[in-house]
């Protein structure tokens, strides 16, 4: 929770001389928090902040049950879970006649010993810090397209003005004329049109106020280009501290020389040998020599 | 009437000089700066009436540079000061009022807020 703009009023009309004082005064008014509070609150209110992240257990929770009990309602579909479990057999037993064909989960795992990609573009901070610079260009290039608009505004008005005050005197003296002959139709004529004129160009200093008071609006509003960057610096502060605390965990300060790991291990699954395995191997070797 | 405008973010800049020139200041008599170390090198060389800065910065913050304009010897020692940061938190606000800021605005805020804070140095 954060002070409210009339909340540092109020606390800017009292002097702050101790803590203390500034506690009872802050006491007083609503929705203000102390900092430990909201140190606590903070990573949560950052999530939660942060769209796309919600809480996955409960979504594949209630996923799982919406769409059991929407394929129940359907009629023609059935558990195809047992075919599938059949399917693999016959297909495992089909991929093990053919020569060459390896199991690819056996690939998987091999992949999964091999460090992570940590090129430039698969950091997270230095993706969210690209996303921060980024956007601050962009915001910098929406700012100078809405300072351009800005500008030709002021152009706009000051050519209006002129013509606004152009027009009023045209209607003061048409005026006059009008007044002093009132049988010409013409005088008459022309200074209604003036006058329509004239309300014209009142209608086009409304309309550009108005265009101008938008625009300072959406000024305003890019205030949230700043506010939302230091969301994701905080975010990214969060990240650097978590990577410090694992690597402070993972780490091996043993200083003893890695070991190579092994690949199969008995009780990993097929792919390890028994002992009539390599019997045979061994007989095949024989034999082959 | 000379003010500095300290925030890190161009578009904030851009922000709070725009509201500065709505209030009558030509563009020329304010200077910006991107951080702390360059906004105390531009008080150590100019006189400013007004110092608006924010409070996170990179090199050196808003806070650290209050403390220096406040600092003795400084030219800068009573010049009104406006904090105008994300920071919220009623600790910080008491800090920075501790530090020697004149007033505090937290983001975001809207071009008559900065300009009633802004009106009584300007009448001075």
């Amino acid at each position: 929770m954060s002070m409210t703009q009339e909340e540092i009023e109020a606390l800017m009309n009292d002097t702050v001389t101790e803590e203390n004082s500034a506690d009872d005064l802050l006491a007083g008014i609503d929705g203000i928090v102390e900092s430990s509070e909201s140190e606590d609150i903070n990573v949560d209110d950052m999530l939660a902040g942060i769209d796309g992240i919600v809480d996955d257990e409960s979504e594949v929770k209630s996923e799982d049950v919406n769409v059991d009990d929407m394929l129940a309602g359907i009629d023609g579909i059935v558990d195809d879970e047992s075919e599938t479990k059949s399917e693999e057999v016959n297909i495992d037993d089909m991929l093990a006649d053919i020569d060459g064909v390896t199991d690819n989960g056996n690939e998987k795992k091999d992949e999964a010993m091999l460090p992570l990609p940590s090129s430039k573009e698969h950091k997270i901070v230095n993706q969210l810090n690209e996303v921060a610079e980024d956007t601050e260009e962009k915001a910098s290039q929406i700012f100078d397209v809405l300072s351009l608009i800005l500008d030709e505004n002021e152009k706009v008005t000051k050519s209006n003005d002129a013509s606004k005050e152009f027009i009023s005197s045209q209607i003061e003296l048409l005026e006059k004329l009008s007044n002093k002959f009132p049988n010409i139709a013409l005088l008459e004529e022309n200074l209604k049109k003036a006058k329509e004129v004239e309300e014209l160009t009142t209608l086009t200093t409304d309309i550009v106020n108005g265009e101008n008071n938008k625009i300072f609006e959406a000024m305003e509003i890019m205030q949230y280009h700043d506010i939302n960057r230091q969301k994701i610096e905080r975010v990214m502060s969060v990240i650097r501290k978590l990577t410090q605390y694992l690597n402070g965990i993972f780490e091996d300060d043993s200083n003893k020389p890695e070991i190579q790991i092994a690949k199969h291990i008995s009780g990993d699954g097929s792919q390890t040998v028994d002992e009539a395995d390599i019997d045979s191997l061994i007989s095949e070797f024989s034999t082959d020599k | 009437m000379k003010i500095l405008i300290v925030d890190d973010s161009s578009t904030m800049r851009r922000i709070i000089g725009n509201v500065v020139q709505q209030l009558g200041v030509p563009k020329e008599d304010f200077d910006e700066a991107e951080d702390g170390v360059v906004a105390w090198d531009l008080c150590q060389k100019n006189k400013y009436d007004v110092i608006l800065t924010d409070w996170n910065m990179p090199n050196m913050n808003g806070l650290e540079l209050v403390k220096h304009i406040r600092s003795a010897g400084s030219q800068h020692i009573k010049t009104p000061t406006i904090m105008i940061t994300t920071e919220g938190g009623k600790s910080e606000v008491i800090t920075a009022l501790k530090a020697g800021v004149n007033n505090y605005i937290v983001k975001p805020f809207n071009a008559p807020t900065l300009k009633e804070k802004l009106d009584p140095f300007f009448k001075k």
